[in-house]
């Protein structure tokens, strides 16, 4: 605890000269209200001293009849969180500062921002759209607290076709579209890398196919009909969503999760990373033409989604958390058939171990392919497996323990390398501290009961909540406003985080590299339907995804 | 005389096409803005514990190359063009089943703004199947039930639900 007072007190020194009014809403948290003058500076005070990461930058709309508009800039380090609080006059007065050339990150940030609430970043190099669609009119933003269904009646897109009509740019250098249908992402996006004969020279991305607007309809349900609204924003990583937003939304109500509970939410969020990390396995063993060893891993995960499924009931939305606690319960056939799953599992990814790191045409595909530095890891903001495949400890099951983390403290597994090879062997050790984990958690089970009451309306107060996502931090800000619907839930997935990672070093690798940079990067698989286009001075080409595959495995014979 | 007005002719070309579309039914797999849960059961289908391979089917790349279209999520207003395109760029006759409860009817993301609703109001659909997402045994079922609709020689059910509502009462 000494740390993190500690840790606040050099970032309230930091920012001294800019402070207007510093608060501590939570004993991790300090928020200080800064102008809009003094943002950049603040921003690269906070940046030059390497006090954290920028982790989160939330938008609010505090009304028409407050007619302010808040913009709050997370700083995360370790379990302290600091957060600089921007008020500016809602319309289109609302104007900051990009800070996308201090902390490159942000970038995503902003135009999730200027999409969703209006704000105007000057300085900003890109202003397409990200998340919205491309027929939605201009000057209306779903998150704003007037916002009406009825606003965003349909106008012509702003681009007509997906598909650059001439591919040619000018010389040799010719546009690739790939997507929107993308195999290796959560979400379906749209890239577009711009090559020079074999070498991708720039990348463009666009993304919003799966954009549903879980955060607006988030503020007109009830606390609890929203614990299955979040457990739907990703089927993947689907209890750490439930996960997230129950223990923001105790923290505000100020219940305290019994022990036992803490343990088998745990123990699901460890199975639950044991199934996509397989999953990941297959998927990048798959775009590296190695589906022998993709079909031997997903045979593997289905031991773990039995497990899922004898204690939770089902395969992948598992309903596991309830506010206030678990719904199940973990009894000692349970205990004993998950350590069973779990002796046959550690058995297979040791085998896979082996695999990834002797085979030499899978070795071909990923050693020293799509390098990161540790610098960059920290430039590019990265998180998850991504960041310690570098060198980079950005775990906040490590760096701020929550619920039984506290007690059952994990290991930190890292790797130096940075390339496509040390990421497969981060997630696959990781996977092993997972099963110990999981072990000494079932040995261990507190007793007790599974849940506390909830009131139904919690009390008025705003609260972060962090979890350790399979894909790295996953950040949740949680409002309310004293009733019975959070008055704003802003969620920010790990992978929007890593997406920058993907664009930066695409450039100046082959076109053959770009499935396995995807799939390295951040991979969940989305969809097989994709078309690329590869323009050639004979004419244009329309390449499958597959197509694109099986060039890149015949690229690298 | 013209063979393809040949009527014995005719049926044993009809059987064989048949038979030969019903065992090598691709699939092309469209997420038109899912949580991704469906995606990954379908993708467990083809995994060696359900393998829905055995039916010959095949996940296919290419819409031009493909049978049936496979279809999970809602519709979102950046997705429903591209779905559209899609279904326009494949072969006929082809078939649509529809994958878990929010393609179905919105499900949990009913009333999102961008959410623009069920699949069957933007393109004909053949097979729903319900769930959240539906385990792989519905999906292997889902897929059983058009072979099996097929394979009597009817329609697709598309079709056939169209035909129905053109029909004079």
């Amino acid at each position: 605890m000494k740390n993190i007072e500690q840790d606040l007190k050099k970032a309230e020194e930091l920012l001294t000269g800019w402070n207007r009014e510093a608060s501590h809403p939570e004993t991790n948290r300090l928020d200080i209200v800064v102008t809009v003058d003094d943002l950049r500076p603040a921003v690269t005070a906070l940046h030059d001293a390497k006090w954290g990461y920028l982790s989160a930058i939330t938008g609010l709309d505090l009304g028409v009849e407050a007619g302010q508009m808040e913009a709050l800039y997370h700083f995360c380090n370790g379990p302290a969180i600091t957060t600089l609080r921007i008020r500016q006059p809602r319309g289109d007065v609302s104007r900051l500062p990009t800070i996308e050339d201090i902390i490159p990150p942000a970038t995503f940030f902003e135009r999730e921002m200027h999409e969703m609430l209006g704000f105007h970043f000057t300085g900003a190099r890109s202003s397409d759209r990200l998340f919205i669609s491309d027929d939605w009119p201009e000057g209306v933003y779903p998150m704003r607290a007037d916002f009406k269904v009825e606003q965003a009646q349909a106008v012509e897109d702003r681009r007509a076709d997906e598909m650059p009509e001439e591919g040619v740019i000018g010389g040799n250098t010719f546009v690739v579209p790939i997507g929107p249908q993308h195999p290796a992402l959560k979400e379906p996006g749209h890239f577009e890398f711009t090559v020079d004969g074999e070498v991708v020279t720039a990348a463009r991305m666009r993304l919003g196919y799966a954009h549903r607007g879980i955060e607006k309809a988030a503020e007109s349900r009830n606390w609890i009909q929203n614990l299955y609204l979040f457990e739907r924003v990703c089927g993947i990583c689907s209890h750490v969503h439930t996960m997230a937003y129950a223990m923001g939304v105790e923290k505000l109500a100020q219940v305290e999760v019994p022990m036992r509970a803490q343990a088998i939410r745990q123990i699901v969020a460890g199975l639950e990373r044991l199934h996509s990390h397989l999953l990941w396995l297959g998927v990048a063993a798959h775009e590296a033409g190695f589906d022998t060893l993709f079909m031997y891993s997903w045979r593997d995960r289905e031991t773990v989604m039995n497990l899922l499924e004898q204690v939770t009931g089902n395969r992948v939305n598992y309903s596991a958390n309830v506010l206030g606690g678990v719904k199940c319960d973990i009894g000692l056939e349970q205990a004993r058939l998950i350590k069973e799953g779990l002796n046959f599992l550690e058995t297979r990814i040791r085998h896979y171990l082996e695999v990834v790191t002797t085979d030499a045409m899978f070795l071909n595909r990923t050693r020293n392919v799509g390098t990161i530095t540790y610098d960059e890891a920290e430039r590019f903001g990265l998180l998850g497996p991504t960041a310690r495949a570098s060198g980079l400890v950005r775990d906040v099951r490590i760096e701020a323990p929550y619920g039984a983390y506290s007690q059952f403290p994990i290991s930190a597994v890292t790797e130096t390398n940075g390339d496509l090879e040390a990421r497969c062997v981060v997630r696959l050790n990781e996977l092993l501290v997972s099963c110990f984990a999981i072990r000494t958690l079932l040995d261990n089970l507190p007793d007790g009961p599974l849940t506390t009451r909830m009131p139904r309306k919690i009390p008025a107060g705003e609260t972060i909540s962090r979890v350790e996502a399979p894909r790295g931090e996953l950040f949740y800000y949680i409002k309310s406003a004293g009733g019975e619907t959070p008055a704003r839930v802003h969620v920010r997935t790990p992978s929007l985080c890593n997406w920058v990672s993907v664009l930066e070093k695409a450039v100046g690798r082959q076109l053959a590299d770009v499935p396995m940079l995807i799939a390295g990067m951040d991979p969940c698989f989305s969809c097989n339907d994709r078309l690329v286009t590869v323009a050639q001075p004979a004419g244009r080409r329309t390449w499958s995804w597959k197509e694109l595959r099986e060039y890149g495995i015949e690229y690298y014979k | 005389m013209n063979i393809d007005h040949d009527p014995l002719w005719v049926k044993v070309a009809k059987k064989v096409r048949t038979w030969a579309r019903l065992n090598s039914l691709w699939a092309v797999h469209f997420n038109s803005g899912s949580c991704n849960g469906c995606d990954i059961e379908i993708l467990a289908t083809l995994t060696p514990r359900y393998d829905v391979e055995r039916f010959g089917i095949k996940l296919e790349g290419s819409p031009r190359h493909a049978d049936v279209l496979i279809v999970t999520g809602p519709v979102t207003r950046q997705a429903r063009e591209r779905l559209i395109r899609t279904y326009e760029q494949m072969p006929e006759p082809k078939f649509v089943i529809s994958v878990g409860s929010c393609s179905i009817s919105g499900g949990v993301f009913e009333g999102c703004y961008n959410v623009g609703g069920a699949v069957d109001e933007v393109i004909p659909v053949d097979v729903f199947i319900p769930g959240c997402p539906p385990r792989p045994e519905a999906i292997v079922d889902g897929i059983i039930q058009l072979i099996t609709h097929l394979e009597k020689g009817n329609p697709p059910p598309s079709q056939s639900k169209q035909a129905a509502e053109k029909a004079p009462a």
